[in-house]
């Protein structure tokens, strides 16, 4: 055996993936409003259906 | 996260009545098939999580838990279901016992309801992966790459993940098919706004040239710079001076020739010719029954490509690898080629009819808003339902199908009817009828409709850029988010993949030592190519054995369950895998367990008695670590091989004068314990490629080498010069040479108390003697003090010592300089 990575155990794979997002998405000229209403929706409210992502995404650029 | 000391299962499943204890180590259930293994199994999974999966997951069909959990004599009596583990949680020192009963299957009863052990319980149950069977095992290896995706998703808890980018997909997806329509809006209302002005570039110097020239007529200010919040008609008194007129009569004559000019357009021979050669070819379409039903499947196809949007057929809902599914649709298009390239000729000629017709369409409706206005108002009924038509046609026309239908539709593409030119005719009389404005008046009409439709053109021009925005972001966030999750499970996949890599090679070490493995994640699918013997990578099922994909099963199971669970890795089942790999791999497979998760508690089913020999010979699970199913009945559910059962069972039937059915059940534990009599001492028995081998082969074999070993055991004993460990083998060699005597084991051909078809001429009295004798010739194999078999150690190369697993026998072997 050439390995052994034993890892302490990544219990929350989503919450890391959601995290990284979120940093990512700083500073690609989206605006700080969505990505707040992304982290809440994503990581305090955990709820993840297309309407509550749509209302995070689009919510300040609704058409008229 | 926990490890399970015992399990009692109560009218669950195919069992009455069991409890196994498990004492917190490895643990293996063996028996053939039917005898009750996976019904354990489904209680661990119950008890722990509250589901069995093998009843509610895919292919389960009318089956459910709370229905057919129970035993089926009980099925209408689901909380007499029952099943009980005590487990302890190694991170918090503590002990727990759940409950639960099939009857709220959901309900748990925790012992103690301590909230720092829910919290555990709770981690347990979020897990179900903690049970894994062969059939899940196959699904990481042999899946498509969608597929494998999910299945490892679903290890890894990403649903999550998976379903953010799925929905940040879906709403990029909407957003982007809002611009087109948009776009037809946009194209009409300047169309309309050039008409307006009279011009035929919309460019800011001609539009303010085209105004000022008006408001020069009523003496107000030049623009000099036509900026949104400024109007054409700032400064203008409204009303007039005069009483506007309703209908401005300039713009409306203007509007009445652009919708003549358009029905002229779709009536003139252009039209007419480009129909009949449209009509031909659909005509030739539709007389070719194969090409008619090519084009309606090419059709199908296309449509049906613009659909794909997930990882699953957006027609039946059957998951599919998103690419995959992509590449199937588009071999069929391309199977279609020719009849693909006719058809997107056919539809390059429809679409200046579609186009003219919406013109019309457009130019109709502008007219008609002025037709209630005229004095009197002019009937415009018929322009309008013709209107309507057009929007018909147009529709069948973009559809293409049914073939018969466009085919019937289309000459009426450049069919006027006359009463729509009487209509606007009349209307254009009343409008010219009205009396002519004063240049101001004109002027004043002119600056309100160019100023109206402005701003409709504006404001479409401003959805427009609106949705442009929202697309865009739409778009990026759901990249963003691809490519970062993507990063991230890359990074998880990397670690795991070299895990992966390591543990199967070291199972596979004889002939794939260099082994690597590609886990190679994209866009909510997961690539998994391998090694092999450094010709290339390749996927898993394409050259490797079925046993080498069971032991890359296991292997990436392991490394996904140490990544994700890390030092909480401490349970976990295995419920018959490995059931194609060959008993030397299996042995690599048990030292792998026992070296790399030295603290994971492996619960263990198999229908084959040399891995369970495996597995306590190479000291995965302990001696008295397993329990051995041989029978199982739908009364009583699984029978255990166990020695005071046994003899109990025999005695109860010899109590019923059964001596038929007491002699049966002898005859098959002595099968089965001459075997494992046979393995333990290491006895030499005349090899059978079909490793059939018959009772009275194995176990004639194993007395002898027993006496040999004595022989041996007194040789070493000897060489040492223990003189008092010489008079005690003697003595249990005496006792054992009697007890084999008594038993006539070893004359077995000639044993009629136990051989073939013997028993019916056996009384009671007859075959008590034989059962003393056999169950004292098998305690002559047994240490003393835990009862347990003897064996001989260790189980290859030279032998040792004949010990038991308690310890408290232990005879040396090896001679003294040996």
């Amino acid at each position: 055996m050439t390995t052994s990575p034993t890892v302490q155990g990544t219990t929350d794979i989503p919450t890391q993936v959601f995290e990284k997002f979120l940093q990512t998405l700083v500073g690609t000229g989206v605006s700080a409003e969505l990505v707040a209403r992304l982290r809440k929706t994503l990581l305090e409210d955990k709820t993840f259906t297309e309407r509550a992502l749509k209302e995070a995404v689009l919510a300040e650029e609704s058409l008229p | 996260m926990i490890r399970v000391e015992s399990l009692t299962i109560k009218e669950f499943r195919g069992i009455r009545d069991l409890t196994l204890d498990f004492k917190g180590k490895g643990f293996a259930i063996c028996g053939p098939n039917g005898t009750g293994k996976s019904a354990v199994v489904d209680a661990l999974e119950f008890v722990l999580t509250g589901n069995v999966s093998r009843l509610s997951g895919e292919g389960s069909g009318d089956i459910s838990l709370k229905q057919h959990g129970p035993h089926v004599d009980r099925r209408n009596d689901p909380d007499k279901a029952r099943v009980t583990v005590k487990v302890t949680i190694p991170s918090l020192s503590k002990t727990a016992t759940i409950e639960r009963s099939a009857k709220t299957p959901a309900a748990a009863h925790v012992t103690p309801n301590d909230p720092a052990v829910l919290e555990v319980l709770g981690r347990v149950k979020a897990h179900p992966e903690i049970v894994l069977s062969r059939r899940e095992l196959i699904r990481y290896v042999l899946a498509t790459p969608g597929k494998r995706s999910e299945e490892v998703q679903a290890l890894l808890h990403l649903d999550q993940v998976e379903q953010v980018r799925v929905g940040l997909q879906k709403i990029a997806n909407s957003c982007e098919k809002q611009l087109p329509p948009i776009g037809t809006a946009v194209t009409l209302a300047r169309e309309n706004l050039l008409r307006a002005l009279g011009i035929s570039e919309l460019t800011n110097e001609k539009m303010l040239a085209a105004a000022n020239a008006q408001r020069a007529i009523l003496g107000l200010p030049m623009i000099a710079d036509l900026i949104e919040s400024m109007s054409l008609k700032d400064g203008m008194a409204t009303p007039g001076p005069a009483k506007p007129q309703l209908i401005p009569k300039t713009q409306a004559l203007v509007d009445i020739r652009a919708a003549r000019e358009a029905l002229a357009e779709i009536a003139n021979v252009p039209t007419t010719t480009r129909v009949a050669e449209v009509t031909a070819d659909l005509t030739a379409f539709a007389n070719d029954p194969e090409v008619a039903a090519a084009v309606k499947r090419e059709t199908f196809y296309t449509n049906g490509m613009d659909l794909i949007e997930t990882g699953a057929c957006p027609l039946c809902d059957t998951p599919w690898d998103l690419e995959g599914l992509k590449k199937h649709v588009q071999t069929k298009i391309d199977h279609l080629k020719e009849v693909s390239r006719r058809r997107i000729a056919v539809e390059t000629k429809i679409s200046p009819l579609i186009a003219g017709l919406r013109k019309v369409q457009a130019a109709i409706n502008t007219v008609a808003g002025y037709a209630p206005f005229a004095t009197p108002p002019v009937a415009i009924e018929a322009a309008r339902d013709y209107s309507t038509n057009c929007g018909t046609v147009v529709e069948k026309l973009a559809a293409l199908l049914p073939l018969t239908e466009t085919i019937t539709v289309l000459p009426k593409v450049p069919i006027v009817p006359q009463a729509v030119l009487y209509a606007i005719g009349e209307l254009e009389k009343a409008v010219a009828a009205l009396p002519e404005p004063t240049k101001q008046d004109a002027a004043r009409e002119w600056l309100t409709v160019t100023q109206e439709r402005l701003d409709v053109w504006r404001e479409t021009m401003r959805k427009q850029k609106a949705a442009k925005e929202q697309a865009e972001k739409a778009r990026q966030v759901s990249d963003i988010y691809a490519t970062t999750s993507d990063k991230v499970l890359a990074g998880i996949y990397a670690a795991v993949e070299k895990d992966f890599a390591s543990l199967y090679s070291f199972v596979n070490r004889d002939d794939e030592d260099k082994f690597k493995a590609h886990l190679i994640p994209s866009m909510g699918k997961l690539g998994f190519d391998v090694d092999f013997y450094g010709r290339g990578f390749f996927p898993p099922g394409a050259y490797h054995s079925e046993g080498h994909q069971d032991s890359m099963g296991l292997s990436l199971y392991l490394a996904l369950m140490r990544y994700l669970q890390g030092a909480a890795f401490t349970f976990a089942v295995l419920d018959d895998v490995l059931m194609s790999v060959d008993a030397c791999h299996r042995r690599e497979m048990c030292t792998l367990l026992k070296r790399e998760f030295p603290h994971t508690q492996f619960i263990m089913t198999t229908h084959d008695s040399v891995w369970l020999r495996h597995m306590k010979t190479e000291g995965l699970i302990g001696g008295r670590s397993a329990v051995q199913f041989r029978s199982w009945s739908v009364d009583h559910g699984p029978a255990k091989w166990d020695e005071r059962d046994v003899w109990a069972e025999i005695d109860d039937h010899l109590k019923e004068n059964g001596v038929r059915a007491a002699a049966a059940l002898l005859r098959h534990y002595l099968e089965y314990v001459s075997a494992e009599l046979c393995h333990r001492l290491r006895a030499p028995v005349e090899f059978r490629g079909d490793a059939q081998y018959q009772l009275g082969e194995l176990l004639p074999a194993a007395i002898k080498h027993m006496r040999e070993l004595y022989s041996r055991a007194k040789g070493a004993a000897n060489s040492w010069n223990q003189r008092e460990i010489i008079e005690q083998l003697a003595t249990r060699e005496a006792t054992f040479a009697m007890l084999a005597k008594k038993s006539n084991a070893e004359q077995w051909q000639v044993n009629v108390a136990v051989h073939f078809n013997s028993w019916d001429n056996l009384t009671k009295e007859d075959f008590e003697p034989v059962v003393k004798a056999f169950r004292g010739l098998l305690g002559g194999f047994t240490c003393p003090e835990c009862k347990e078999y003897l064996r001989v150690s260790p189980d290859r190369e030279t032998p040792e010592s004949l010990r038991c697993e308690c310890g408290k026998t232990n005879i040396n072997l090896r001679k003294k300089g040996g």
